[in-house]
């Protein structure tokens, strides 16, 4: 069986790297006395896998690590144990039990919903720029990938787009083939409004998936 | 805006930002309004080196045992950093609750090497607290200990008191001081004046240094009606099963140097290298049991999550019961795939029951240190080690699937000619051949030796305190002859550094209380993280001493006659210094002395209750 845990990463620790993340918790799952699965091999280690990957800098309400247990344990006893491994400013927020069948979390993302805060001279006019940009039918974008740079049309990538006083919420696609991120989009508004993009703290609000019927929901209740 | 938040803001644009976080799991949170005294514990290197270090984990965890007292870390900032902090008016802070440390009680600094004296007057700047102690009326204390305490004179000025010995008790009762003198309301130097009472403290400013006309020193006296003693014992600590030790490690985030569990095994050495000042400082040898070992191991396997033990100290190898306390490690955390590491090898003392229990866990190069290249300095250093022993291990090991071998050497050392510097290629030559001698269905591929030679730096409290070290250019003359022998051998790296950096360091470990002007002047001139070579500042530092008026010849290539008075020669590290003197007049006629578990070489250490029953 395997524990999928959500986690928020809050801002003390953002500096954290995903690798870091993941040495970090190959640590955090030996404190927890649980029954981890170890993958077999030369270089044996515990079965776990990520949500998705946060950027240096960002917080989030909204990581997953799922780990895969060698025997069955209850939910809360699973959540008592891993809450003592981890520090309070990597609090768990919720753990559901599934069974191995049950695809990996990396599987089941489709989107992301982010709360991006401005901050300094031209937040305003980034602003300002969001109702056009979403009502255009094509923005050209750079993606900087692995590979090099690939052009893109950004706008089918962000599903909504809404302002608030300091700052917008996005729900932006998120899986392997179709992505943009929450600064890449800072970059088109700074580009669209002429101006140099500002001092930004990105949140991640909610990892999300499709049910069956393909229905949006949030990771853990897929 | 409050400082956290304004570090926070610095934090995008440095590099490794994880240095400046803190909130590790296991760093020790309070009540800043629930304790009496609060300590910041500063190593004076980056994050990554100082995170690594035992010492500061032993001590960080015992003050914070106290339900009175709060220890928070401090490290030195990158330069990167540093430099942003002053253009943001930000004050060095610690980690745990990013206070200013110029708000702290104590500040307590561990002196692990000489290259980081810049770094503590970086610190002191940074913090905005005054360099000299005379210029301060108010801030913490200033309190060095460490190995380099042993010679804390060049940075006199600027401290307030002289930790010397193990830390464990003597740290607790300078916090306790500290109580009494709050609760009295007594001027600041009672403190010091108290603290001169501590065993093991030395308060500089108690005493007067005069000088011979040659510029030796003449003497270091106490003044009159100070009460601080003619002569400052070590403190130490008499059984380390009793002594402290952390159940719990800060597990950092990022990589450092060895993130991993580190357990002491046993303090101090009875071998006698004659170069080497931790064999002399932190003697006499005392174990912990092996039951103290297992449990302590335990829970910090546990509290960690670490996959790997280290097992500390001088000479590993030299534990009395090592096969049994590797095989109980070995049998208990193999199943919580923990491996078991042995590090500072030695050659004569590679067991190889214990390598094969090692071996089932994890492989890894076999580091030897055979230190001169031939018998007859190897005698003179008295590393008590022959070229068979080097030979048997390297083929055990060769035999038993390693193919990976390090060998550590020193130029420049005592009596060095260019037939010592050649033993050193002929050495890594019989090892290769040791390799080969291995039918090749039965060796591991793929054969790396490096050979590594560091730059011999005579030390203060050594048998080799007495000696030149050698001057510049013919280090490198030495340098090139090994470099052009070793060439000729394949599969063979040589790994050497330009010897300037162990020039300084030798200008400061024999240095005096004068030395304090070149390292302020050094700082002013840009000096600072000067044990990374690529920060490192020779020409700075050249200047610093022309413009001082020190002539750095005369503490780091100057012979010493044996009637010399040392500039430490009040502070007494536990081996006499006629005990040394007889070693290195024992060194001229490369007479061994047996390590001293066979029999007491009377190295002075027995002067010290408790000690060598």
């Amino acid at each position: 069986m395997r524990a999928m845990i959500r986690f928020a990463k809050r801002p003390r620790l953002r500096f954290i790297s995903h690798l870091d993340l993941q040495r970090f918790f190959q640590r955090a799952v030996n404190r927890t006395g649980l029954p981890i699965a170890w993958s077999q091999g030369f270089n044996p280690h515990p079965v776990m896998s990520f949500g998705s990957a946060l950027a240096l800098g960002w917080t989030s309400d909204y990581e997953i690590i799922d780990i895969k247990l060698s025997a069955p344990m209850g939910r809360k006893r699973t959540e008592d144990a891993i809450r003592a491994a981890l520090p309070e400013d990597l609090p768990v927020l919720d753990v559901r039990m599934v069974d191995d069948r049950h695809p990996a979390p990396m599987a089941l993302v489709k989107m992301a919903d982010y709360r991006v805060t401005l901050d300094g001279e031209g937040a305003g006019a980034i602003l300002a720029q969001i109702p056009a940009f979403m009502a255009r039918e094509n923005v050209p974008a750079v993606k900087k990938t692995k590979s090099g740079e690939k052009e893109i049309n950004a706008r089918p990538l962000v599903i909504s787009m809404e302002p608030f006083e300091n700052g917008f919420n996005a729900r932006l696609m998120l899986t392997e083939r179709e992505s943009i991120k929450p600064d890449l989009l800072i970059g088109l508004l700074a580009d669209m409004a002429g101006v140099e993009p500002p001092e930004a703290a990105i949140h991640r609000l909610t990892l999300l998936g499709e049910d069956g019927e393909g229905n949006l929901k949030p990771l853990l209740e897929l | 805006m409050s400082l956290s938040d304004r570090i926070e803001k610095l934090l995008m644009s440095v590099q490794k930002p994880v240095r400046y976080m803190g909130g590790e799991f296991n760093a020790v949170m309070k009540d800043p309004d629930s304790v009496d005294v609060r300590y910041a514990f500063l190593f004076p290197d980056t994050y990554e080196v100082g995170m690594s270090h035992l010492g500061m984990k032993i001590l960080y965890h015992s003050i914070n045992a106290r339900d009175d007292a709060w220890c928070e870390r401090v490290f030195s900032p990158w330069v990167d950093m540093a430099q942003l902090m002053r253009e943001n008016d930000i004050p060095l802070f610690s980690l745990e609750s990013r206070t200013p440390v110029k708000d702290f009680d104590i500040l307590g600094i561990t002196l692990q090497y000489e290259m980081s004296f810049t770094n503590i007057l970086e610190a002191l700047d940074l913090a905005g607290i005054p360099l000299r102690r005379e210029d301060r009326t108010g801030g913490p204390f200033v309190i060095v200990g460490g190995p380099c305490a042993f010679n804390p004179e060049p940075l006199v000025p600027f401290v307030d008191l002289v930790a010397l010995g193990d830390g464990e008790e003597e740290t607790q009762q300078t916090i306790d001081a500290y109580k009494q003198w709050k609760a009295a309301g007594l001027p600041r130097e009672e403190y010091l004046k108290m603290c001169a009472r501590i065993p093991g403290i030395y308060v500089p400013s108690l005493y007067d240094v005069t000088y011979n006309d040659d510029g030796t020193v003449k003497a270091v006296t106490p003044k009159s009606g100070s009460g601080a003693p003619a002569v400052v014992k070590k403190a130490m600590v008499k059984d380390l099963d009793k002594a402290v030790y952390p159940e719990k490690l800060i597990v950092p985030y990022g990589e450092i140097v060895h993130n991993r569990i580190m357990l002491e095994i046993f303090r101090g050495c009875t071998r006698g290298c004659r170069f080497c000042q931790a064999g002399m400082i932190y003697r006499p040898i005392r174990e912990r049991k092996i039951d103290t070992l297992m449990a302590l191991a335990e829970k910090l396997v546990s509290s960690t999550g670490y996959d790997e033990i280290s097992l500390m100290s001088l000479s590993s190898g030299d534990y009395s019961c090592l096969p049994e306390l590797a095989h109980r490690m070995v049998e208990k955390f193999a199943a919580k795939r923990v491996r078991i590491a042995l590090p500072s090898q030695r050659i004569d003392n590679v067991l190889t029951d214990t390598l094969k229990e090692t071996q089932k866990v994890k492989k890894t190069a076999l580091t030897l240190a055979p230190e001169a290249g031939t018998q007859r300095l190897r005698d003179v250093i008295n590393k008590g080690v022959t070229e068979e022993d080097l030979i048997r291990s390297v083929t055990d090991a060769f035999d038993q699937g390693w193919s990976a071998v390090k060998l550590y050497f020193m130029l420049g050392l005592p009596t060095e000619t260019d037939e010592d510097v050649l033993g050193i290629a002929d050495l890594a030559e019989k090892v290769r051949r040791c390799y080969f001698s291995i039918p090749k269905e039965r060796r591991a591929p793929g054969l790396r030796i490096t050979v590594s030679a560091s730059v011999f730096v005579p030390k203060n409290d050594t048998p080799f305190q007495w000696s030149p070290q050698l001057n510049y250019d013919e280090v490198v003359r030495r340098q090139q002859l090994l470099r052009q022998a070793l060439a000729r051998l394949k599969g063979v790296d040589f790994k050497y550094h330009a010897p300037d950096i162990s020039y300084i360091e030798a200008v400061f470990a024999r240095g005096d209380r004068r030395m304090g002007e070149a390292l302020e002047r050094a700082w002013r001139l840009g000096c600072r993280m000067d044990g990374w070579s690529d920060q490192f500042k020779y020409d700075m530092w050249l200047k610093a001493f022309e413009e001082t008026g020190i002539d750095p010849d005369f503490y780091a290539t100057r012979p010493r006659s044996t009637d010399e008075v040392f500039p430490w020669d009040h502070l007494d590290c536990g081996v006499t210094k006629q005990y040394m003197l007889r070693e290195w007049e024992k060194a001229q006629r490369a007479e061994c002395t047996p390590d001293c578990r066979k029999g007491c070489t009377g190295c002075g250490m027995k002067r010290y209750e408790g000690a060598c029953v």
